[in-house]
């Protein structure tokens, strides 16, 4: 029966986009949130295509650290601060959960601080939208219609293809941009505080600390086991590897646009929005504000949620969406309080948004070499891991990563001034 | 008596009876085979290695440890599976709170040291599961004992008594050695057992579900979520998962093994029993959205010329659900259905009077009847139970309105 068979298979078909689009795929695409497009776009506007060198081995790093967090997941069926706090005590794990707290806070303002900037662009006072924001994202978790909406983000998030597309009608010298990725970066920039920290800043963006506990909660949460993993592994390859080609035709539109006409900085939305100029002309700025405002959106409805059951979990307060308030207090708290506060930061009059965007980004880089520790740790945990403890080649990229981070941040604080 | 920490005995000094420093304590071991609460020994790590101290050496307890003998008569430590370690199996690890039906992480431990002649009896008391041990945790050794006293006093302690801790434990090898049954777990109620067995990660649910009685597990995977009940299946054994599915209403029973893949419900099949077997392939042939996919077929049906004494023996000799006892079904010539009697007049009436008297005409529905219309029904007629009938008008089974229930919930 030929109907019959084209049904199965165009239902094969959609499982298998949907076996592809997991926990992975959505943790890619919250990666590209408001203070990834910016700090991109800084790269590009600031330093052209100098900064390309980055993105191969940011990819491979990316790829070993995503697929470490989501195959303790998977192995152990527990989040990332359960883990830490069963190996590693209480006063390490308070210290971790502080400095994740206070991080991820700078996260959250950056943020609403994306949603301020794409509606700035229609000139939509913050002061109303930032609190509508917040209250949107608040009930939309709390209600527990955040589920029905993530599909619609994740849709939105197809916006990025529009950089690939200005990225490829910029024009720009290929040549140089496939040499600059694959040339190894000048010595110069060592010396040079702002390169050092744009460097940070990129791979604190791209490796945020808060995604691993997201993402390996997402795992944990869809119930992926160590049987089932495989399929997962390539759910996470294919999303950083997402990731990292928006990021890469992101910074080659801003080189190609801003940079290559001299314009060498990014004050606010609309000078970030004209990377897109070559795709969208003078609309560039209605296509740049519905990204942004949707990667922001996506990204502020999971950040505080994902803070809040991290925390508890690790130290043993009540979560979940579940339980009452007066049941889950801590939880409630904290999950209201990083929103609030978060979105009230955003509030300061003349706050600089694109700079709290762009040094919030450098922030999870500086915390990421801390986050990794644990992680490796845990990962070569023959106790914890059995057969699926990290390989030899896994444990050099991450170890490599987390030298490379705590060197980057100390020479950005010796050459400050 | 005096109360001890666990986290304040952990790194203290121990002297022995000569008075000199001979190491610090790294471990506090319970032997549950030997006795459920009190400590059997200490893990001393001296300069000559890591030492057994038993107990019964135990002079007092407390910032320094002394003991009654000599170092030198302490033997070497060797590991040991039989054995529960304190700090490595219940400091900041899961456990169950049975009386708070809870799962919640462990702060710290409180053991109780009690003067027995010339040495102290040390024993587990309590499990910390609030602030008070989160704090002691965090600032030990960062301020002086007495500050920390202080501070602690303010704060309201957060304990469950160790009779109420049920430990978690993976390995069924070392359950059995640790005599780890969930006990407190299996008295809950089905409902309450399956919430904590959601908030547990999956090595922990297996656990429970491999121990726990085969009646106490059916009732409570039925409870819960569809999507755990296919991983927590999965992860059985196929013999243990059918001694389970077994003890299922046949259309929980049928609903669960409707999800699995067919592997997996066919090796389940295979090891059931053949009338339970027989009852489920039966269910599973159904649209698990209408009425035949809802209904079970254990329900109470007599002849319409019995009486009530008849009646109140078919219901001494039924061993289904609480659920399917509230209407017993009267059946007249060629089984066809004919009446519905409440319990209610059962139970009040002589028992002589015929069944026929107390009669209410049944209202049924057809097997392909789909969920809305079902909910309908039991809307519109008040229902506690609704008869699936054949097209032979025979009873083929009942709903049970708590199906509806959880129907119309699952809709949202």
């Amino acid at each position: 029966m030929p109907t019959k068979f084209s049904l199965k298979s165009w239902k094969a078909r959609i499982a298998l986009l949907l076996a592809v689009i997991g926990p992975g795929f959505i943790t890619a695409n919250v990666d590209n949130d408001a203070g990834g497009i910016f700090t991109y776009s800084l790269a590009g506007a600031q330093f052209g295509y100098t900064l390309l060198w980055l993105m191969i081995p940011l990819t491979i790093s990316l790829i070993v650290v995503q697929e470490m967090a989501a195959r303790m997941g998977a192995v152990t069926g527990k989040g990332l601060s359960d883990l830490i706090r069963e190996e590693f005590g209480f006063r390490l794990t308070f210290f971790v959960m502080v400095t994740l707290v206070v991080t991820n806070f700078g996260n959250v303002v950056a943020e609403f601080a994306g949603i301020a900037s794409s509606l700035e662009l229609f000139h939509w006072s913050k002061y109303i939208v930032v609190p509508v924001a917040a209250f949107v994202v608040w009930a939309l978790v709390v209600r527990g219609t955040y589920q029905s909406v993530e599909k619609i983000f994740l849709a939105a998030s197809g916006f990025y293809i529009c950089y690939i597309v200005a990225g490829l009608l910029a024009h720009p010298d290929w040549k140089a941009a496939a040499f600059a990725t694959v040339t190894r970066p000048e010595a110069a920039g060592i010396r040079n505080y702002s390169y050092l920290t744009m460097v940070i800043a990129i791979v604190g963006t791209t490796i945020a600390p808060w995604m691993q506990f997201y993402l390996q909660a997402s795992v944990v949460e869809k119930g992926v086991t160590a049987r089932q993993y495989r399929a997962s592994r390539w759910d996470v390859i294919l999303g950083c590897i997402f990731t990292d080609v928006v990021a890469w035709f992101i910074i080659v539109a801003c080189a190609a646009t801003l940079y290559a006409n001299g314009h060498h900085d990014i004050a606010d939305a609309s000078d970030a929005a004209q990377a897109l100029r070559p795709l969208a002309g003078e609309y560039a700025y209605l296509l740049f504000a519905a990204g942004l405002f949707n990667a922001s959106l996506f990204a502020a409805s999971i950040l505080p949620i994902s803070t809040a059951y991290a925390v508890c979990e690790g130290l043993g307060f009540e979560s979940g969406l579940d339980k009452k308030f007066h049941e889950a207090p801590v939880f409630y708290w904290l999950y209201t309080v990083l929103i609030v506060a978060g979105a009230g930061v955003v509030l300061f009059p003349r706050l600089p948004l694109i700079y709290v965007q762009y040094i919030t980004q450098v922030a999870n880089g500086v915390v990421l070499p801390l986050v990794l520790v644990f992680m490796l740790l845990l990962t070569n945990d023959r106790e914890l891991m059995g057969d699926h403890a990290n390989s030899r080649g896994f444990n050099i990229v991450a170890w490599t990563t987390v030298a490379v981070m705590i060197v980057l941040t100390v020479l950005a604080a010796l050459t400050r001034h | 008596m005096s109360l001890v920490a666990l986290s304040e005995l952990l790194g203290a000094t121990v002297r022995d009876a000569t008075g000199s420093v001979r190491g610090r304590v790294r471990e506090i071991a319970i032997a549950p085979q030997d006795h459920p609460t009190r400590i059997a020994y200490l893990i001393v790590n001296t300069t000559d290695g890591e030492r057994v101290l038993p107990s019964s050496a135990l002079k007092s307890c407390g910032a320094t440890v002394r003991t009654v003998d000599n170092a030198s008569d302490w033997d070497r430590y060797t590991a040991s599976d039989g054995v529960l370690l304190l700090k490595r199996d219940l400091l900041d690890q899961q456990i169950i709170d049975v009386h708070g039906r809870k799962v919640v992480r462990v702060n710290d431990v409180e053991l109780d040291s009690t003067p027995v002649d010339s040495h102290v009896v040390l024993s587990v008391l309590a499990v910390d599961v609030g602030t008070r041990g989160a704090i002691r945790r965090l600032m030990q050794g960062l301020v002086p004992a007495f500050t920390m006293r202080a501070l602690l006093d303010k704060i309201p302690p957060r304990v469950i008594p160790w009779q109420y801790v049920d430990l978690l434990e993976t390995d069924p090898a070392r359950r059995v050695k640790l005599k780890i049954v969930y006990e407190g777990l299996s008295k809950l109620h089905p409902a309450d057992i399956a919430n904590i067995v959601e908030d547990l990660p999956p090595a922990e649910r297996e656990s429970v579900f491999e121990t726990i009685d085969e009646e106490v597990a059916a009732e409570a995977l039925e409870e819960i979520d569809p999507r755990v009940q296919v991983s927590i299946v999965e992860s059985l054994d196929s013999d243990r998962a059918a001694d389970i599915v077994e003890e299922m209403d046949p259309d929980a029973a049928a609903d669960l093994l409707g999800d699995l893949t067919e592997q997996t419900s066919g090796e389940i099949l295979e090891e059931m029993e053949p009338d339970e077997r027989r009852e489920v392939r039966q269910l599973l042939e159904f649209g698990e959205h209408t009425a035949a996919g809802r209904m079970t077929t254990e329900y109470v049906a007599i002849s319409d010329v019995s009486a009530v004494s008849d009646a109140v023996e078919a219901l001494k000799s039924f061993e289904g659900s609480r659920e399917a006892l509230v209407t017993i079904y009267l059946h007249g010539i060629s089984y066809k259905l004919v009446g519905a009697v409440p319990l209610v007049k059962i139970a009040i009436s002589p028992p002589s009077t015929p069944l026929r008297e107390l009669s209410e005409p049944p209202v049924s529905c057809a097997p392909d009847t789909p969920d809305d219309e079902v909910a309908a029904l039991f809307d519109k007629y008040n229902l506690v139970t609704l008869a699936v009938v054949d097209e032979h008008e025979r009873l083929s089974g009942i709903i049970t309105a708590d199906d509806v229930i959880t129907m119309l919930r699952h809709r949202r």
